[in-house]
């Protein structure tokens, strides 16, 4: 499925939701909790960039902002989220969408902004306790709007769904890494954004159904184990004892960067002629492998303190972690798991990305494995040269980028 | 310059400008002595300072720097060497700036800020410094301190100031083992009291701008600015601010403005273009355009109260006007619009500085709204002049004063 066609459908879902009387609250942030949402019987759906969408942000944000920000500020001035019923903006996690909160809340005075602030760097105990405070805060901004108040029974529900969404995707992650041939990324990529966009039991049923025909595969090959201990690793961040066979297809791309949605990147990828199906194994995007390998909330104890511990054990956040812990993960990954191309998504005037973008490919260098700088706004409006420019990196490979 | 000359001149020059270059230059000696002790950190505009001023750790302000590196028009060359190392051109001009000097001292003003042994961050004024600080460990090896003070929207809530408290107390065992020093409560006292005093005369030459004429123009207290974000906790920045205290009242008594003929009274919202401020605020002194209050400088205020002084400065600290949001900063606008009787407003869009930027487009018709004067938005930036253009920004001004001359 293209991406405008993912566009497409999710709209035709939230429409089918809406009409069945079931509130939409968009959010922006990968780390907002899901759960706390739908245990107020509110669907969140995340909201994405939208490639057609015309700029009109120009009364209300200069053109330094983020193209992501202006991206989302577009939509809304456009009437081009017509099923969401309010949407929640993380505080303090950059500075672009900290001031859009404000600005939206001032220039759409009658919609429902709410806002979550997280808490930065890597603060212990501390952290867990403010934002768990934070979230009950939002859960009670959540009832006042709604009118319908926290349900234990459906929070439970829906860590549970959540949660079964997550597993099944490590462990396509894992095999992805394991047997490319055994599930394309792009696959993965469309899950990943499909349940974001309403977290729904079907789309667990249809990954589970896949995550059956991968398990097959990997069968085949013997693999079935080593996948689950990847998957372990990843979760652990312990990739010291992994290793790959060195029989799997080259190259083996891994895409890094922060707010690149994952199914927009893989279809350009795709898109460069030369490009094996086989190519991307990993990626380091926030949307993807940051949110899927985030821990599950625990059921005992305060739901709020649970999912303070779930949302900022999420890993490899610039909001949560310092640099350097950063660096050395990517580090570990490149080298145990036998990467040898980087490409390093920069969304532009995004302080974050551009900020990172340097140590990572100084990480990159550092351990032989060529990178590409790239570029992006979510339009990919660049489109022509951006597939020109991963096409000569592929050709920059050892292996040449060939299938 | 004779006599004559500086008759002519629109502006007056403070006396009391002399001093400051000493205390400036003293605080730059400090800071290098600390560097070669191994007890230098460097801190971030909003940071703090009183805790490791008063374990004895010195501090430099990289903000502050980019300042004097934007003043000495090295912005583009300093902010070219981040460039050449990857930084895109779309960050922060201070971070920049900043990179690109400890990449080349040798080629920076003052020869680049001493060697930090400690990057010591605090988040109030922006997500970036985390970033920027992040960078610089990476070059210099200085381990980073984050105090996280998370924007407030309303009131600070207990477990908000709870959680800034906890910060600050890891800050202390942080610099107790980084440095091998300890935090004694009456030196915490001592050194807040005099902030405050310090702060609080500052406050009154601030506030002396209500006057008309206005004895302070925007440059100045641009430069004067410097020790009360910086020196703060010193007696030598307090004797500094008591000098000028008497020369801003000796003005008002005399009926002397900062520019000799005051024809209208502007706000400036924003960091001002380093390199180019005095030109802008010359030229527009000649046309009787004074600025008797601006955000920047007003954004030092407070004072620590006499609880818990740890409690005192996690709520001062987490109340600084770049952790509140827009309406705060509308409110505030449109106080000093009325507090300072001004005729109109100069937004400043800083390419540099989204966090004080973004929201100035709507920001500005809320201020005209409810204060009844007209406002322009003009954009560039407080380094980098390769990001302004000087032209468009003269053609804004002229079209806002047209309406007021
Ligand atoms: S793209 Fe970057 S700057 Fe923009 S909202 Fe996302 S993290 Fe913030
Ligand atoms: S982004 Fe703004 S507040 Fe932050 S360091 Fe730069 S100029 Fe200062």
């Amino acid at each position: 499925m293209s991406n405008a066609q993912a566009i497409e459908q999710s709209e035709r879902i939230l429409k089918q939701l809406v009409d069945k009387g079931k509130p939409i609250l968009g959010y922006v942030y990968p780390h907002t909790p899901l759960e706390i949402i739908m245990a107020h019987g509110v669907m969140p759906a995340l909201l994405y960039a939208n490639p057609t969408v015309m700029g009109s942000y120009e009364a209300s944000l200069q053109t330094f902002a983020c193209s992501f920000v202006r991206n989302m500020f577009s939509q809304r001035v456009n009437d081009q989220l017509p099923y969401v019923d309010g949407i929640v903006f993380p505080g303090n996690t950059c500075d672009s969408l900290q001031n859009l909160a404000d600005i939206w809340h001032l220039r759409f005075p009658q919609d429902k902004v709410f806002r979550l602030t997280y808490p930065a760097g890597n603060q212990g105990e501390a952290a867990i306790q403010y934002f768990a405070e934070e979230l009950r805060i939002f859960s009670n901004s959540l009832e006042d709007a709604y009118g319908f108040p926290f349900s234990d029974a459906a929070f439970r529900q829906a860590v549970i769904l959540v949660q079964r969404f997550r597993n099944a995707v490590q462990f396509l992650y894992a095999a992805r890494l394991l047997q490319p041939s055994s599930v394309p990324y792009r696959r993965i990529a469309a899950f990943v954004r499909e349940f974001h966009s309403a977290p729904l039991e079907t789309v667990v049923d249809e990954l589970r159904a896949t995550v059956n025909d991968v398990e097959h595969s990997l069968a085949k090959t013997g693999r079935v184990d080593s996948t689950k201990a990847l998957q372990h690793a990843l979760l652990e961040r312990r990739l010291e004892d992994v290793s790959i066979l060195s029989d799997l297809p080259t190259p083996r791309l891994a895409i890094v960067g922060g707010m690149t949605e994952p199914q927009a990147i893989s279809e350009l990828v795709n898109a460069v002629s030369k490009v094996p199906s086989t190519a991307v194994v990993f990626d380091l995007l926030s949307f993807g492998f940051k949110t899927i390998f985030t821990p599950m909330p625990a059921f005992e104890g305060d739901p709020f303190e649970t999912m303070a511990r779930s949302v900022l054990g999420a890993l490899l956040e610039p909001t949560q972690e310092g640099l350097p812990k950063r660096l050395d993960f990517l580090k570990a990954a490149l080298t145990h798991l036998a990467i040898d191309g980087l490409i390093v998504c920069e969304q532009s005037f995004c302080d974050p990305d551009e900020f990172e973008s340097p140590s990572l490919l100084a990480v990159a260098s550092g351990v032989g494995v060529r990178s590409l700088r790239l570029p992006v706004d979510p339009e990919f409006s660049d489109r022509v040269r951006l597939e020109g420019r991963i096409q000569s990196f592929l050709e920059t490979l050892p292996h040449g980028g060939a299938a | 310059m004779s006599e004559k000359a500086k008759e002519e001149k629109a502006y007056r020059v403070l006396e009391s400008h002399g001093f400051l270059q000493r205390v400036v230059f003293r605080y730059m000696l400090e800071g290098h002595a600390a560097s070669e002790e191994g007890k230098l950190a460097w801190v971030t505009s909003g940071f703090p300072v009183e805790i490791p001023v008063a374990m004895d750790v010195g501090v430099s302000y990289p903000e502050q720097y980019g300042a004097v590196i934007g003043s000495e028009k090295a912005g583009p060359k300093l902010c070219g060497y981040a460039e050449e190392l990857g930084y895109s051109q779309e960050l922060c001009s201070y971070a920049r700036a900043s990179i690109g000097s400890v990449k080349h001292p040798e080629e920076s003003p003052l020869e680049g800020l001493p060697a930090p042994q400690a990057l010591l961050a605090c988040n109030n004024i922006c997500g970036t410094v985390l970033r920027w600080y992040d960078a610089i460990s990476q070059m210099t090896g200085a381990p980073v301190f984050l105090v996280d003070t998370p924007p407030l929207e309303g009131e600070q809530l207990p477990h908000h100031i709870a959680y800034v408290r906890h910060g600050l107390d890891d800050l202390v065992s942080f610099l107790s083992e980084q440095f091998g020093t300890t935090l004694e409560e009456d030196k915490l006292r001592e050194v807040t009291d005099l902030a405050t005093e310090t702060i609080g005369v500052w406050t009154q030459c601030l506030e002396a701008c209500k006057n008309k004429p206005s004895p302070l123009n925007c440059a100045d207290r641009f430069l004067a600015m410097a020790p009360v974000v910086a020196i703060r906790g010193r007696d030598y920045t307090l004797e500094y601010y008591q000098m000028l205290l008497n020369e801003v009242k000796d003005r008002v008594t005399n009926g002397l403005g900062a520019i000799r003929d005051e024809k209208v009274r502007l706000l400036w919202d924003n960091i001002p273009p380093w390199f180019r401020v005095f030109r802008i605020m010359g030229s527009l002194a000649k046309r009787g355009v004074v600025f008797p209050a601006d955000t920047y400088t007003h954004a030092w205020t407070g004072s620590f109260k006499d609880e818990d002084r740890m409690d005192s400065i996690a709520s001062m600290y987490s109340n600084v006007y770049l952790n509140k949001g827009l309406e705060a900063k509308v409110d505030k606008m449109c106080g000093l619009i009325k507090d300072y009787d001004l005729d109109g407003f100069v937004m400043f869009s800083v390419r540099s500085c989204k966090r004080y930027s973004l929201g100035q487009l709507v920001s500005k018709e809320l201020v005209s709204e409810r204060t009844g004067v007209p406002g322009v938005v003009i954009e560039g930036d407080m380094v980098d002049s390769r990001l302004q253009n000087d032209a468009q920004i003269e053609t804004r001004l002229d079209a806002l004063l047209e309406m007021l001359l």
